[in-house]
């Protein structure tokens, strides 16, 4: 019988561990999307409070420069946010020469981002002047 | 008697002192002050920052051929509560604009106007200035584009206890020639506090 009953919970778990979203591209939201049984109604609020126990945050998956038709410098950051719930952050891009100086810019302040809890972000900054070669980015809490 | 008195009015000094609320800078660069109703420089400094790199990122400034063009700085309009002069905002605009490399301002015409361009104008007549010095007809440069905008709030009630503040930051520009509208860009800067706050 215990046997059984391992096999079972067994089996759920390889069931579970090979369903695949429809499409990375479409991103269904607990509570909208179908539970399983590792994310339902049950287990939720527990892994909610363990992701905010060890603290989890926004994490950056890549940085895209990219020089546009008119010769300015776009940045493109490409991240997802760990935590369950909305992190609001503040970010702040500076532009920086070849010589690595930094270009003095009215449009360097700080920004104001958000990013869902368990979805990817993305944030756009353009440099201020074509002489702009890279960059540096700070980020802070939104108080 | 005295002695008392004189001891109470000093400890009643003292207190008086300590509610006193102390005046400090601003740390401009990173500014932890709590946000305020109506709208404060990080406001103007991030509707700024947006615009205009929404606008050099458009290439409306790219012009074909080389060469920058003619902007003039036409009205802005300030729609709100409260008495901003918009030349807050679009002083910060400018400066990015002429910074980018893509674009000369002029002062000749539209509300960064320099009345001194034209008075200076007025003194070829003058026997006390000597004429080789005075600017000569047709030098002045035309637009060939415009930046205008508005800027312009919506109060909401948001509950019992709470209202909301709206802030609309509008600017587009224009091809002075041809009327066309070659770029344009909407920013809102949304607040939501107290009932009793005063948002003008």
């Amino acid at each position: 019988m215990k046997a059984l009953t391992l096999l079972f919970i067994l089996l759920i778990f390889l069931a579970t561990g090979c369903y695949e979203p429809y499409d990375s591209r479409i991103h269904v939201r607990d509570e909208v999307k179908s539970d399983n049984i590792i994310d339902n109604v049950v287990t939720r609020p527990v892994a909610k409070a363990f992701s905010a126990l060890i603290g989890e945050g926004i994490e950056i998956d890549e940085a895209v420069l990219r020089r546009n038709k008119a010769g300015i410098l776009e940045l493109y950051i490409n991240g997802h946010n760990r935590a369950y719930g909305t992190k609001r952050f503040r970010y702040r891009v500076e532009w920086l020469d070849a010589d690595g100086l930094v270009l003095e810019t009215k449009t360097s302040v700080w920004l104001q981002a958000s990013a869902m809890g368990k979805s990817p972000f993305s944030l756009k900054a353009v440099a201020p002047r074509p002489e702009a070669v890279n960059f540096r980015m700070d980020t802070r809490k939104w108080e | 008697m005295r002695a008392r008195t004189i001891q109470i009015i000093t400890l009643v000094s003292i207190l008086f002192t300590g509610c006193e609320e102390k005046t400090t800078n601003i740390d401009i660069m990173h500014d932890d002050g709590k946000p305020v109703l109506a709208l404060d420089y990080r406001d103007f400094d991030q509707a700024a920052s947006t615009l205009v790199q929404s606008l050099l990122a458009s290439g409306a400034l790219k012009k074909e051929g080389g060469g920058r063009y003619v902007v003039a700085t036409g009205r802005v309009v300030n729609d709100t509560m409260q008495r901003i002069d918009t030349d807050q905002l679009m002083a910060k605009i400018e400066e990015e604009m002429l910074n980018s490399g893509q674009a000369v301002m002029t002062s000749a015409i539209g509300s960064g106007e320099d009345k001194l361009i034209h008075d200076t104008r007025k003194l070829r007549d003058a026997e006390e200035f000597d004429q080789s010095t005075t600017p000569a007809r047709g030098t002045l440069i035309a637009p060939e584009l415009t930046v205008s905008g508005k800027i312009f709030q919506r109060n909401i009630r948001y509950d019992k206890k709470t209202q909301q503040v709206e802030y609309y930051f509008q600017l587009k520009l224009s091809d002075v020639k041809s009327g066309l509208r070659f770029w344009q860009k909407e920013i809102i800067v949304g607040k939501r506090g107290s009932n009793k706050s005063v948002a003008w």
